[in-house]
């Protein structure tokens, strides 16, 4: 009971400081918020591909792309697209391609997994680079519409922060309730002894299929709103580095626990502003950082705090 | 039709020496993959610092062929100490970690490289011995391919002796079938992965040294050839020294015609190829287990 008070307490007091923060944080603080909301989202789906799911993923780009993409062609081709409908059909799209893909990557485990993802996203990243009359290759994509919500300006950042963390908020939810269904417990005993799994009678093949279009789609949503979050796409939203990304943010925080991707995306936004703004070689520093997580905390930074407890 | 017929020939002998290349980098990937189960990432940083030392090297002694015996012995002693000092701690956590790790080395190693040498692509001259041009068909073709190609078939050869022929790789095919088993035998595994690891870094830096003169020395060097190294060992593959040797070949191939026929689209092949490999044969052209 007392750890429920407390948490309900601590989520209080989030949600209370989530509304104020427009107004208490300078206009970069709360742009950088923003991003580290959107991303929570995608690191999110990777994590819970690996910790519920038992499967590594090394082309989750993939998903965060086509939803970026999907969405901003969208708003840029048809007319009058509303902004919901554009996140939607990103995520859509994504889920769509999480599905194909699916077909072809529950039939493979460990690194042979990790690798067919990354071939995945390799061939829909060259592709993005190099279908240039519809994604503008390497220039990218700028200046789409940014439509109204329900009449509210997404121009505002602090409207658009508002509906990011409404959305983000809804997503993360589902996504946590996912786990607590039985098809989420299938998808928790496949990871933890296929062959039983089977055995007893759960058709994994489609459970896994089903689990990656849902992170395909909930990844897309993320790729969405992080396409108007720039109001800029290019291919770096599909590549391998984003790919990377995330497998940093989801592994700095802390791979085993729910927090551990919001923490993770805070640390990474947060790093690769400030390192960046006084070294160029900043990605030196990311790379001791994951040298020195994988090698003290395999758990990531949530892992420290719970055992210190 | 005769320069039809040499455009092809050089087109072919092209793509033969890239994929030369590529297997001596994917031949050490896939070696440690067979005996370790890991898929060592760092492995690419390691061709890259063998263009890099020899860089130095040449600035320093001003002989490639010093070099080209020296840097690679330099390299794989740190794959050496990559091994015994880092991913020996954390084998015990899963090939995620492993992954993770080795991204980290190739992030830091990197951009060490940036830090020391600059970002700017360095030329490293063709040695005297074979800055040359042959006849082929009545086309003009550089010595240096021509070197590349017959250096890293000997180096094949070398290997397949060592796999084949010598204690050493009795033991090395019999640790990549069943470890455990050769452990309770009573060989030093931990020991013999350590060996392996040198051979393997040992291999990446003779292919780093003699892509200097064939492709620049640069610092995303490690990366481009990241990419191509894990669709080669992955559809030849994991583990199987043969199916590098072919996978190679394919993609050395399929990216040199993929550039003469379909040149906007030629970056796709490579993917594709992996991709449907996979889907076909999950565990890749030659490989056991999946």
């Amino acid at each position: 009971m007392k750890r429920r008070n407390l948490s309900l307490a601590v989520g209080a007091i989030l949600a209370v400081l989530a509304i104020l923060f427009p107004y208490l944080l300078p206009k970069f603080q709360l742009r950088m918020l923003n991003e580290i909301i959107i991303l929570t989202l995608f690191a999110m789906t990777w994590k819970m591909l690996l910790n519920e799911g038992g499967m590594f993923s090394f082309g989750h780009a993939a998903y965060f792309g086509l939803g970026a993409y999907g969405s901003v062609l969208g708003w840029i081709h048809i007319k009058g697209l509303s902004f919901m409908s554009g996140v939607l059909l990103g995520g859509l799209l994504a889920g769509l391609v999480g599905l194909i893909l699916g077909a072809f990557l529950v039939r493979m485990s460990g690194t042979y997994f990790a690798l067919l993802t990354f071939a995945f996203n390799q061939l829909i990243w060259a592709i993005a680079w190099k279908w240039r009359d519809v994604t503008g290759g390497d220039d990218g994509l700028g200046k789409f519409p940014k439509p109204d919500l329900l009449g509210i300006s997404m121009k505002d950042p602090a409207n658009f922060y508002y509906v990011s963390v409404i959305i983000i908020g809804i997503c993360l939810f589902i996504c946590w309730y996912f786990i607590k269904t039985p098809l989420g417990n299938v998808v928790m005993s496949i990871k933890s002894n296929e062959e039983r799994a089977k055995f007893i009678g759960f058709n994994v093949n489609a459970s896994k299929m089903i689990f990656l279009t849902i992170l395909g789609f909930f990844a897309g949503i993320s790729g969405a709103l992080f396409a108007q979050f720039q109001e800029f796409i290019s291919t770096t939203t599909i590549d391998m580095g984003m790919s990377t990304n995330v497998l940093f943010m989801a592994f700095i925080g802390g791979i085993g626990y729910f927090w551990g991707p919001v923490i993770g995306s805070g640390i990474f936004v947060y790093l690769s502003e400030y390192l960046s703004s006084f070294t160029d070689r900043w990605e030196f520093f990311f790379g001791l950082i994951f040298v020195s997580i994988v090698i003290f905390a395999p758990q990531g930074l949530m892992g420290i705090i719970r055992t210190k407890k | 039709m005769g320069s039809v017929v040499s455009t092809f020939v050089i087109q072919g002998l092209h793509g033969l020496a890239y994929g030369m290349l590529l297997f001596l980098v994917a031949s050490g990937l896939t070696l440690v993959f067979g005996m370790m189960n890991v898929l060592n990432i760092a492995h690419v940083s390691f061709y890259m610092l063998g263009a890099y030392f020899s860089y130095q090297m040449l600035n320093m002694v001003g002989n490639f062929w010093v070099g080209l015996v020296v840097c690679p012995i330099l390299v794989g002693i740190l794959g050496i100490l990559l091994e015994r000092f880092l991913l020996r701690r954390v084998h015990a956590g899963g090939h995620v970690q492993e992954f993770v790790i080795g991204f980290g080395i190739l992030f830091v190693v990197n951009e060490s490289v940036k830090w020391i040498w600059g970002t700017a692509d360095l030329p490293v001259p063709i040695p005297q011995a074979l800055s040359g041009s042959v006849m082929i068909m009545g086309i003009v073709y550089p010595t240096y391919r021509l070197f590349i190609l017959f250096f890293s078939l000997a180096v094949l050869g070398f290997l397949a002796y060592i796999l084949m022929k010598t204690r050493l790789g009795i033991t090395v095919r019999a640790a990549v079938s069943d470890r455990d088993m050769v452990s309770a035998l009573g060989t030093n595994t931990p020991f013999v992965f350590m060996l392996v690891m040198g051979i393997g870094s040992w291999l990446a830096g003779l292919a780093g040294v003699i892509a200097g003169p064939f492709i620049n020395t640069y610092p995303g060097m490690a990366l481009d050839i990241l990419v191509d190294c894990f669709v080669v060992t992955v559809s030849g593959g994991l583990g199987s020294l043969l199916g590098a040797v072919v996978a190679s070949f394919i993609i050395g191939e399929l990216s040199s015609f993929g550039i003469l026929f379909i040149p906007r689209f030629a970056i796709v092949f490579p993917f594709l190829f992996m991709a449907v490999v996979l889907i076909i044969k999950p565990s890749g052209l030659f490989g056991e287990k999946a």
